[in-house]
């Protein structure tokens, strides 16, 4: 078996007194890609912010391991110097902060050492010429202005950059179009090899490009049903109406 | 009317609201210390005039104090100027004042550093962009924590002429600046940006004026500042269209950003329009850093700390975003950078 990565045991959560997670269990390995469907406020983010931190979501109830260690004694920028990445779904636009500073400074943070300019910046147009990014980029102000689209590529350049061992992709594929989709997916296939990876997603589109290992489908805070691949098309064909009575 | 003459203005005037005359007079109000001077030096071919401190009437208690004190007056006249001009103005003493005329009549790039440790200086810039003309004017306060600093600017900005104007204030511990500027024929135009960075005890207040005479004139103000400490900032702004100025257009932004919860910040942009047919917008916020931002970088592995000081320079930076040219943003942003990193380590 493969190494552990991330294991949720019976998370409860809640947001401003809301109830949101009501016994989340979920264990993923590396080398694993596991997805998440459900309707709008399912919590399908609201797992995937808690796991990374997000100081607005509080844990009434079970835990969260990376690596087998519990997740609550780390900081946010523990998490990620240790190797958790989220892709956001909203990424927080930073005005004045150019992404190449940006970019330099967050491979610092988490390698822990200022990587060398002339590999770096290699690697850093490799990736960028993976994901069709023009230069320019580098010069603009961190999401500031950016096209939904534009944004999202931003996202992945950062996770093929950090090299993540769990990658969390909050509603990546929204926003895109045919073309971007594709190069999306390259990248986060790319990092899936070596990783553990949690797609949250609505959409079939994405993971006819990602093929996940198990089809997670969340109801009012619940895991309800787990399924491979083929759970995904069902749930696309279906609805998740069905699953109501289950939960 | 000199100095001696005039009242006290009342704390009632928009202008002397939050830094009172006699909070930032060099010693009581009625007295007129003697000024040393503030040395101007240039880096470069120019060369300074020195001329004879102006008599002429002015009818604002600061401009009248500076002139009765007194100090060095020079004047530079650029004809056109291909590499930046660097000014230093070193005061030193107790109280030191300087004069300092510009006229530009082709295209040119100009700093002014003012540095040194007195208790109080006095700085006015009256400065002249004749028609057509470019002048792209950097100014960077880096003063002693413990110096009290008057700053007083007058710009004519003549037909088609254009002025880039950018303030970095990180120096001095109560700082009033009083910087105005006329559009004074059709295609003027001002972009104007103001930088600070307060922490500790510092007082700030940055008053801006732009008056539009003439239409199809254009003015653009970015005023950000970010206030650590129990720290104080005020950046009032008055825009004025004249009657008759048309198709004029001007923007003033104030934003402020607050680090403690002692810190405190006023912005306060005022518009008076007389003409029928302008764009004028303005829009003021004041705010501690966003939470959203904070976590965004700290999940991309940058400490509270680094987080919150990358946030911070990219707002400071972000003021000079309404300028163009770019030996002076260049300038601007390396030298917030310095002082940005100077205090991280501190």
């Amino acid at each position: 078996m493969a190494e552990e990565i991330l294991r949720i045991e019976n998370l409860h959560v809640s947001v401003e007194g809301t109830l949101i997670l009501k016994g989340v269990n979920l264990t993923i390995h590396r080398g694993e890609i596991h997805a998440i469907m459900g309707r709008n406020g399912a919590g399908k983010s609201t797992l995937a912010n808690v796991v990374m931190g997000h100081p607005a979501y509080v844990i009434t109830e079970g835990s969260i391991f990376y690596k087998g260690q519990p997740l609550e004694e780390l900081a946010v920028f523990e998490r990620a110097r240790a190797g958790m990445f989220l892709s956001f779904q909203y990424p927080a636009v930073i005005p004045g902060v150019q992404v190449g500073t940006f970019l330099k400074k967050s491979v610092t943070s988490v390698r822990d050492e200022a990587p060398k300019g002339r590999a770096f910046r290699k690697e850093l147009t490799s990736a960028m010429e993976q994901l069709s990014m023009d230069k320019s980029f580098l010069s603009r102000y961190v999401n500031d202005g950016f096209s939904g689209g534009e944004k999202k590529r931003l996202e992945i350049l950062q996770m093929l950059l950090l090299k993540p061992h769990l990658a969390l992709l909050d509603e990546t594929d929204s926003g895109l179009d045919i073309d971007a989709l594709r190069i999306v997916a390259k990248g986060i296939n790319e990092v899936a090899v070596d990783s553990a990876c949690l797609i949250i997603t609505h959409y079939q589109r994405l993971l006819d490009l990602v093929k996940p290992d198990y089809v997670h489908a969340m109801i009012n805070g619940t895991i309800v049903q787990t399924g491979g691949p083929e759970l995904a098309l069902e749930l696309e064909d279906r609805g998740y109406d069905w699953l109501d009575v289950t939960a | 009317m000199i100095y001696q003459q005039m009242a006290i203005p009342p704390r009632s005037e928009h202008l002397w609201r939050y830094t009172p005359w006699p909070r930032i007079h060099p010693t009581v109000p009625t007295e007129v210390p003697i000024a040393d001077a503030v040395i101007f030096s240039l880096e470069g071919a120019e060369a300074f005039e020195e001329v004879p401190s102006s008599e002429s009437g002015v009818d604002d208690i600061a401009r009248a104090f500076l002139q009765a004190a007194g100090g060095s007056s020079n004047r530079l006249f650029i004809n056109e100027a291909s590499e930046p001009i660097h000014i230093n103005a070193r005061a030193s003493g107790h109280v030191a004042v300087g004069h300092l005329n510009l006229e530009v009549k082709g295209s040119a790039v100009v700093f002014i550093h003012i540095s040194g440790e007195p208790e109080w200086v006095g700085l006015h810039i009256t400065g002249k962009i004749h028609p057509n003309a470019q002048l792209c004017f950097g100014f960077i306060n880096e003063l002693d924590p413990n110096t009290k600093f008057l700053r007083c600017e007058d710009w004519l900005i003549e037909r088609d002429a254009e002025l880039e104007h950018a303030t970095l204030s990180v120096g001095g511990f109560r700082c009033k600046s009083d910087l105005r500027s006329t559009l004074n024929g059709t295609g003027a135009s001002i972009r104007q940006s103001v930088t600070i960075n307060a922490d500790g005890a510092r007082h700030e207040d940055q008053h801006v004026e732009i008056h539009h005479l003439h239409g199809h004139t254009n003015s653009d103000l970015v005023m950000n500042s970010a206030c650590a400490g129990s720290s104080h900032f005020i950046g009032t702004g008055l825009l004025t269209i004249a009657e008759g100025a048309n198709k004029s257009d001007a923007s003033q932004v104030f934003r402020n950003l607050l680090l403690s919860e002692k810190a405190r910040a006023e912005a306060i942009p005022e518009l008076e329009v007389l003409a029928d047919d302008v764009s004028a917008a303005h829009g003021a916020a004041s705010a501690p850093v966003d939470k959203e931002q904070m976590h965004y970088l700290m999940s991309r592995g940058l400490s509270p700390e680094e987080s919150q000081a990358m946030i911070v320079n990219g707002f400071l930076l972000n003021a000079f975003s309404n300028l163009t040219n770019k030996f002076l943003i260049e300038e601007m942003r390396t030298r917030l950078t310095v002082h940005l990193e100077c205090e991280l380590k501190r």
